[in-house]
């Protein structure tokens, strides 16, 4: 599925506008959506702030991204390792989660931005030499030195916020 | 090398696997076309002799079988009439578990060698008036005026009959070669509105004037003009439609002012491949019969068809044509696509939903069918186009942008649906709903430029949250606008 971002309507794989609202869904540089399962995709409740209530998550994922902007949840899970950034024309790099279908260009995303490691119980994120930076609860992370994450961590990836949840299962 | 004989498949019009029933029935309409009894062009004896002798061996399954043994094999060769090209959104299927969705713009044009040299068709056109009461005063004046305009500009080889109808149909104007056009004139002239409106009874009286010179070398048309709703004989109309379609007869439904459905005539229209025009002010009247005339002489194909099987895991969801003539076309085998213009080829959109049961093989066929061209004096039947419309199926998505003229069309396209999901949310009274659809659309045709419909849209929006209603001029005017917005938008710039 697509989430449109204008109108959170779920517009089938495929289509170019929302069957909504009439929103472009896709970049005119990529048609990609996302590349991780989509089984689990669910939409969360608008903008959570502070105390927030809580979105639905993958069931069998370790982590969940939970992309404040646009309200998706993105469920982390079958491997340990995720690339974060934006699949853009004629790039050969290929994150392996493309967040263009999220106004990630606009936001200052890097086209290979970021990474989000699990080890064992304790994950672990690094920046990876963005342009824009990448934060942590507001705090800019050196480029290529890891830091560990706790649950409901903010993460920034220039202006794109997204929170973390870990499932503490 | 020689000149390779000559294909008893391409005489008739078939393709190599077609059915005995497909076989006979291309023979017959050949035949018809070409019968000694009724051609009269030097040659066309020969050409029917052909097809007999085609006839004769492909009916035949044991004479059928020893022919078929010595074609060599079959080469898609380039059509000698019609040329096409297909896009697609996406260059591949992505491997999931939900269904996803595909579109294909079909674009069908003149092949470069025939348009050029072939004269402007005859035509047979046939108008059906209404003159119910509510046509009296601007209204019937300037259609008697443009009446009689268009009978001075037919050229001697035109046909123009003409129809009124109330609750009761008459001949005005009946169909023939050699006419007093004084006399004629003066029955036009002689046109009183009075009585209900019954589409059925014209369209009838309309569809008998335009058999007695219904001829395949001709553009065999109707124009239904009316200013009001027809009532309980829809359904006759509509058959009657589909009969004209047989026949390969098209018509065109122009509605005045803001009275007559909309959705009815669009239906009608569409059976043949035509579709509907909405005339705002009886003075426009004559500006869209005149161009209506003129797209009729400029006629190369009167109708394409697109036969095809439905694919069990792959549904057509939506057909829609954007030009020559903005329209909707019934997502049903054989689609009435409608007519090729020379100067304006014609492009199909269609929607297809792929269920993830047709994702199990490496490549999935989508559409399997063919191509049929009634192409205008063009005596001989043209070789059906096959057309296997296949897409690879990849674990991973793709990125590739869509091609521009997908885009383009669709962007447009999204706003024409907008329109339809507001009228349709509020026919059954979700008047919210539908003024959220037409504030959205209202919002994509500001950041196009469309400030005009935009303001329409905005009002209408209006109406409906505070008076449950809208006006019905203002609800036709945004459908049409945003339909007029289709055409040329599958080029790259439009004209």
């Amino acid at each position: 599925m697509i989430i449109c971002s204008n109108c959170k309507h779920a517009n089938m794989i495929g289509a170019l506008f929302c069957a909504e609202c009439g929103a472009q869904l896709i970049g005119r540089d990529t048609l990609t959506t996302q590349s991780i399962a989509t089984e689990n995709l669910k939409t969360a409740s608008r903008r959570t702030t502070g105390e927030m209530s809580q979105p639905v998550e993958g069931e069998n994922a370790w982590a969940n991204l939970h992309l404040l902007d646009t309200g998706q949840v993105l469920p982390l899970s079958s491997r340990n390792e995720f690339t974060m950034g934006r699949i853009s024309e004629g790039q050969p790099i290929m994150p392996d989660i493309d967040l263009s279908p999220y106004q990630a260009y606009a936001a200052g995303v890097s086209r290979l931005h970021a990474v989000i490691r699990r080890n064992g119980a304790a994950i672990a994120f690094m920046d990876l030499g963005s342009a824009n930076g990448t934060f942590v609860n507001g705090n800019r992370l050196t480029p290529n030195t890891e830091q560990m994450l706790n649950h409901g961590d903010i993460l920034a990836l220039g202006k794109m916020r997204i929170q973390v949840l870990i499932d503490k299962k | 090398m020689f000149a390779s004989p000559s294909d008893h498949y391409a005489t008739l019009g078939v393709l190599r696997d077609a059915t005995q029933e497909e076989i006979k029935r291309a023979y017959l309409e050949a035949a018809q076309r070409l019968h000694p009894d009724k051609n009269v062009a030097a040659g066309e004896t020969e050409l029917f002799l052909g097809i007999q002798q085609a006839y004769e061996i492909l009916s035949n399954p044991k004479r059928r079988a020893q022919y078929d043994a010595t074609l060599p094999p079959e080469v898609q060769v380039d059509n000698k009439f019609i040329r096409h090209e297909v896009f697609y959104s996406r260059p591949s299927l992505v491997q999931i578990k939900e269904d996803q969705l595909l579109y294909i713009l079909l674009e069908i044009d003149p092949s470069a060698k025939q348009s050029g040299s072939l004269p402007a068709p005859p035509l047979n056109l046939c108008l059906v008036l209404d003159r119910s009461t509510s046509m009296q005063g601007d209204k019937m004046d300037i259609l008697k005026a443009t009446a009689i305009q268009l009978m001075r500009t037919l050229r001697p080889q035109d046909v123009l009959s003409i129809v009124s109808f109330s609750d009761r149909a008459e001949v005005v104007v009946p169909a023939s070669i050699n006419l007093d056009r004084r006399k004629q004139e003066n029955s036009i002239q002689m046109m009183q509105p009075s009585g209900g409106t019954e589409i059925y009874q014209g369209l009838e009286a309309g569809m008998k004037e335009i058999r007695r010179t219904l001829d395949p070398s001709r553009v065999n048309h109707i124009i239904l003009l009316t200013d009001g709703e027809t009532y309980g004989d829809e359904q006759d109309c509509l058959l009657l439609a589909e009969e004209a379609a047989r026949q390969n007869v098209g018509i065109t439904g122009m509605g005045i002012g803001s009275e007559w459905n909309d959705i009815f005539l669009d239906a009608l229209a569409g059976k043949t491949g035509g579709s509907s025009v909405y005339i705002t002010e009886p003075k426009d009247i004559e500006k869209f019969l005149v161009n209506k005339f003129k797209s009729l002489t400029s006629t190369y194909a009167d109708e394409v068809l697109l036969e095809f099987k439905t694919q069990e895991h792959v549904r057509l969801n939506f057909a829609f044509r954007l030009q020559p003539e903005g329209g909707q076309v019934e997502a049903v085998s054989p689609l009435h696509m409608g007519p090729i213009l020379r100067d304006t080829p014609l492009h199909i959109l269609l929607e297809l939903v792929v269920t993830p049961s047709a994702l199990d093989n490496e490549d999935v066929l989508l559409l399997d069918g063919y191509l049929k061209a009634s192409v205008v004096s063009q005596p001989l039947p043209v070789p059906p186009i096959r057309l296997r419309l296949k897409r690879d199926v990849f674990p991973e998505p793709k990125a590739e942008p869509p091609p521009t003229r997908v885009l383009k069309a669709l962007s447009r396209l999204t706003l024409y649906r907008m329109q339809e999901r507001a009228q349709s949310a509020a026919s059954q009274g979700r008047y919210d709903e539908a003024a959220k659809h037409l504030q959205n659309l209202a919002t994509h045709l500001l950041s196009q430029g469309e400030t005009g419909v935009a303001k329409t849209a905005m009002l209408e929006a209006q109406n409906l949250e505070n008076r449950r209603a809208w006006s019905a001029s203002g609800i036709k005017d945004i459908k049409y606008k945003t339909r007029a917005l289709l055409l040329g938008s599958g080029k790259e710039k439009p004209s």
